[in-house]
């Protein structure tokens, strides 16, 4: 299969053009994991059936997340010379009622979200348009949610088709890849990607020029690049998105990287538990081959393809050596290092390993230049970082920032502050790698470094909003037993570290615990920072470390008076019913599952503490916050 | 069924680094991993049998017992967990009468916990096999089992 | 050769050594258990911490993988080396409190008792500190295999498949003489070997044609035996000290020229 040439990718590119920017409607359902979820399949349907029920000649297509998750199923129309306009929330009966509309050469005017003039697509030098008008739709970056992020690396998510090449190609897809191969030498494009100062994005923050110069130099017959898509941190589905949105985009990132370590087979590590991400990535490794831009390449002798190997349920194979270790057949037990993968990696040879994100992040330094890229971010923390911005937040979803911008910012000018007005306590960033920064240090910049002083790190971009109904005890418990079940086992320190920590926590939070163990809890997790073996003990002590700095008084609490300040520890709270608000509309004693709350109804009902199990159902029901916590 | 796995086995002939998806096409062939189909697949494929069973009990996505027909993954990632997900687990586990990780005696349901299936703006989520169900409370278990008691 | 500074004085290192190897050499006192010469750097008991002081990256890190290389200097005693080494020997008292060659290894270096209760949440025993080295010698060394890592993380153990009694096992014993815990039990019993750790595996032994002494079990003969069937005939059917006897058989009665 000869390689694609820039004159046959321009042909392609128009071919392209005609899908993304049709001469008629054109209807693009977010089929991403959370708009599927959320009923967007059903939604896709309705489209199709009514366009074929109206035979009418419309564009009805899929495609990836727009970010704003907490307002799935969205969806965008756009007509010729007409903005793009996105609807938000949409129902099937929504869905037949745009149809309509449509029909009527009118426009649906419910459940209208924001609208597109112009796409800010940067690597398409002469940019997108769809038409101005709407004057009373708000622009897409007027949106709070939208205003303050800077879509690079998740430019075109959404808005292209990810089932389709030519509409990557369209927006300016491969066209670099190319560019790069034909007319660039392999330093050349390591200087380019180092001034641009990218770091590795999958947690750890290493100059990614500066590992790829390692496999570079490594003299060896046989180098490997490949993808960590094995995004393990619970609450960071970042990766997901960007491989079920725009998974050309991971491609030919590894394409150039692949030119310039000299490698020849690269592989995508993806974990079993993201299916559709799975089957986005087999069909455009399928378009590519038949493009010639993957597979034996006659012209350049470069020849590069990619095959997927999946996880099966081990967070510890986000670690190099221990994904290394799976895709050799073996458990994903970490390896010491030194040697470095980059030296002596996969079957021994020189490996370069990065995040989805930092491959994503090539295609566009290539296209912009280093000084366009470096121009966003802080000094040592260049270009943009794409977050999931979940938990106790207003709004829910994927921002992408650029570095530097305050984590105030993030969580209250995008994410809308606290939900049900609830004070915002911390945000955990980093996962179960991470610390939890409290609300009086909101004012820091998001970048490696500054991140790094308050005992968290910046992780994959896991940011979990928590409130003043969050126990700092019980989630520090959650994220040791979340370590605790995924460790290895291979050495004691985490192995049984981890756990010896984890029976203090669980002392702490049912009321046992003594405030000596506050001290053999910091000695234990010096020890396990200190002597294990990976990267995965190593920071797993960080949240223990990061709740006792910031919120030793709740660890007080529980300990000292035994009660947990949130609310939320079993042993330590009861729930009670205030008479004053009780109207006894008999909601609880409906809910409750062990019929703990009783009452005649329009009385005062009460919870007989022996039967109640603290569920919190009765809490959660009750319309008239008459159950209390104590 | 035999020939079916006779397919598996000669596909992955010589190919010793995959033996981790040998695994799991036959996990989706018999829905566990049954000790006599590793014990054949260890010696077509000249691997130790040990390391068969080193590699179904290290990965969380195999299982050695037979599951019941309908999985209910209940996510536990941190988004899930700060919106409630532990009492989603509870109330499931009093509902079916089983601890996660087991099996209803009628084989009809296997509850297990999961770290993050990644759809945190749903929290707390709930899969049961590939329907995702979002925002949920204690008071939609019911409902939502009876889906899948037909 | 490399100039390496251990605890302020200096070492001459062979080519290609790692510091572990120059320490043994040079009687340094450096606590271990999963380290074996002949097998790479495993890195799972953390033992043999040291300090990087310089020519390495500072701080602690392993010394059976780091290379000996000119200008390097660690120190074997500092503060948070033995503040580490102390809270892991507690550890591993708390992991096999029924193995006494652990309890020997913690005494040795101060640490007597353990603050840590022992947590039996695995299949693998009170003796057993999960090192890894049988594993290792059975799978890579003699390519058999019986035994492996089972389970993951708290719930590991070193085991059979289905924890049953194995059908691939030698009987060499080679699992035995390399744990340092004394974690595995092996009972000969008249003309049987019993893995007793390994779900009570039963082997045949190998009787000794001429003096009827039981020397090996009937599998590891014919292994070796297979080798070279005409060259080591004596191996299948005589135990060391009745081959010994043969051999020097041969000298005494050796034909004198007339």
């Amino acid at each position: 299969m000869k390689m694609m040439t820039l004159a046959h990718l321009q042909k392609i590119k128009t071919k392209g053009l005609k899908s993304f920017l049709p001469h008629k409607v054109r209807i693009a359902v977010g089929l991403g994991s959370c708009g599927i979820a959320a009923g967007a399949e059903g939604v896709y349907n309705v489209f199709h059936e009514e366009a074929k029920k109206n035979t009418l000649d419309m564009s009805i297509t899929k495609t990836g997340c727009l970010g704003f998750c907490g307002e799935e199923p969205l969806v965008n129309v756009s007509r010729p010379r007409t903005p793009l306009v996105i609807y938000r929330q949409v129902t099937e009966d929504d869905a037949r009622a745009i149809v309509s509309q449509i029909m009527g050469n009118k426009l649906y005017d419910k459940k209208v979200f924001c609208k597109i003039e112009e796409m800010e697509n940067f690597i398409q030098p002469e940019g997108i348009k769809y038409g101005t008008g709407y004057a009373d739709i708000p622009h897409f970056y007027e949106i709070p949610f939208y205003k303050k992020q800077k879509k690079i690396v998740l430019r075109e998510s959404g808005l292209i088709s990810p089932e389709s090449i030519d509409e990557y190609i369209a927006v300016g897809g491969y066209a670099n890849a190319l560019k790069v191969i034909t007319s660039m030498s392999p330093d050349e494009i390591l200087k380019v990607v180092g001034d641009a100062g990218l770091r590795g994005r999958g947690g750890a923050g290493f100059p990614t020029a500066t590992k790829w110069g390692i496999a570079r130099k490594s003299k060896s017959d046989k180098k490997y690049i490949i993808c960590n898509a094995d995004e393990g941190d619970p609450g960071a589905y970042m990766n997901r998105n960007e491989m079920e949105s725009d998974p050309h985009m991971l491609i030919e990132g590894m394409v150039i990287g692949a030119f310039a370590i000299g490698s020849d087979e690269g592989i995508i590590y993806v974990r079993t538990e993201y299916p559709l991400a799975i089957e986005r990535l087999k069909i455009a490794l399928e378009q590519a081959r038949a493009y010639g831009l993957l597979g034996k390449n006659s012209s350049n002798g470069f020849n590069f393809d990619i095959h997927i190997v999946c996880g099966a349920g081990a967070f510890v194979c986000g670690e190099e050596t221990a994904l290394i270790a799976s895709i050799e057949g073996e458990s994903g037990r970490p390896r010491p290092r030194p040697p470095f993968p980059a030296v002596s990696g996969l079957n021994g040879k020189p490996t370069i390993i990065n995040n989805v994100e930092t491959w994503c992040n090539i295609p566009v330094i290539m296209a912009k230049g280093a000084e366009w890229f470096s121009a966003t971010g802080t000094s040592g923390s260049k270009g943009t970082k794409v977050f999931s911005l979940v938990g106790k937040v207003s709004r829910v979803g994927l921002v992408e920032v650029p570095m530097g911008i305050t984590l105030k910012e993030v969580i209250y000018e995008i994410g809308g502050g606290g939900i049900k007005g609830k004070k915002i306590k911390a945000v955990q960033t980093g996962g179960p790698s991470g610390g939890c920064i409290p609300a009086s240090l909101f004012d820091l910049s998001v970048d490696y470094e500054s991140l790094q002083k308050t005992g968290s790190i910046m992780g994959s971009g896991g940011m979990v909003v928590m409130d003043e109904n969050t126990c700092m005890v019980d989630i520090t418990k959650y994220f040791l037993s979340f370590t605790r079940e995924e460790s290895c086992g291979k050495c004691i320190p985490c192995r049984r570290g981890l756990e010896h920590m984890l029976g203090i926590l669980e002392d702490i939070s049912v009321g046992k615990g003594k405030m000596s163990q506050i001290d053999e809890l910091k000695e234990l997790a010096s020890v396990v920072k200190s002597a294990s073996l990976c990267g995965l003990g190593q920071t797993a002590p960080n949240p223990v470390l990061t709740t006792l700095r910031y919120f030793r008084d709740e660890y007080e609490a529980h300990i000292r008076d035994h009660k947990c300040p949130a609310g939320v520890c079993k042993e330590l709270i009861s729930y009670s019913i205030d008479a004053e608000s009780c109207t006894g509309c008999h909601a609880c004693v409906r809910v409750c599952p062990t019929g703990a709350t009783s009452g005649e109804k329009k009385e005062v009902h009460t919870i007989d503490k022996k039967k109640c199990i603290k569920c919190s159902a009765c809490y959660e029901t009750c319309k008239f916050n008459a159950v209390k916590v104590d | 069924m035999g020939t079916t796995l006779d397919k598996i086995i000669e596909e992955y002939q010589g190919k010793p680094g995959e033996i981790i998806s040998v695994l799991e096409k036959i996990q989706e062939v018999y829905g566990y991993l049954p000790q006599e189909v590793l014990k054949e697949v260890s010696e077509k494929l000249q691997v130790h049998l040990s390391q068969l069973f080193s590699l179904a009990t290290f990965y969380s996505a195999f299982t050695l017992k037979p599951r019941g027909e309908h999985i209910v993954h209940v996510c536990l990632g941190t988004a899930c967990h700060v919106r409630g997900a532990p009492k989603i687990v509870d109330e499931l586990s009093r509902l079916l009468g089983i601890k996660p990780s087991d099996t209803t005696e009628d084989m009809k349901f296997t509850l297990e916990t999961v770290r993050c299936i990644g759809c945190c703006s749903l929290a707390p989520v709930l899969k049961v096999d590939k329907d995702i169900y979002g925002y949920n409370t204690m008071d939609k278990m019911p409902k939502i089992l009876a889906n899948y008691k037909g | 050769m490399a100039t390496i500074v251990i605890n302020g004085k200096k070492h001459e290192a062979r080519e290609g050594e790692i510091a572990f190897q120059v320490l043994k050499r040079e009687g340094i006192d450096i606590p271990s258990l999963c380290y074996l010469e002949g097998l790479s750097p495993y890195g799972s008991c953390r033992l043999c911490m040291v300090e990087v002081k310089a020519g390495g990256r500072p701080g602690l890190t392993t010394s059976c993988n780091l290379t000996a290389s000119e200008g390097l200097e660690i120190e074997t005693e500092t503060p948070q080396v033995v503040q580490v080494r102390k809270v892991l020997l507690e550890l591993y008292l708390a992991e096999a409190p029924g193995s006494k060659k652990i309890q020997e290894l913690a005494k040795k270096y101060g640490v007597a008792t353990t603050r840590f209760t022992h947590i039996d949440t695995s299949a693998k025993g009170d003796r057993c500190v999960l090192c890894g080295l049988c594993v290792r010698v059975c799978g890579e060394i003699l390519n058999v295999g019986a035994i492996h890592y089972a389970g993951r993380g708290t719930r590991t153990s070193i085991n059979t498949p289905w924890y049953e009694t194995s059908s691939v096992c030698i009987g060499c014993g080679a699992c035995e003489y390399v744990c340092p815990a004394d974690a595995i039990d092996i009972v000969d019993q008249d003309d049987e070997r019993i893995m007793e750790t390994w779900h009570k595996t039963t082997l045949k032994l190998k009787e000794c044609a001429e003096s009827m002494k039981r020397f090996a079990t009937e599998r590891v003969v014919d292994i070796v035996y297979a080798k070279n069937q005409e060259l080591l005939k004596d191996l299948k059917d005589l135990s060391p000290d009745a081959r010994r006897r043969k051999k020097a058989a041969q000298f005494i009665f050796k034909p004198k020229d007339k």
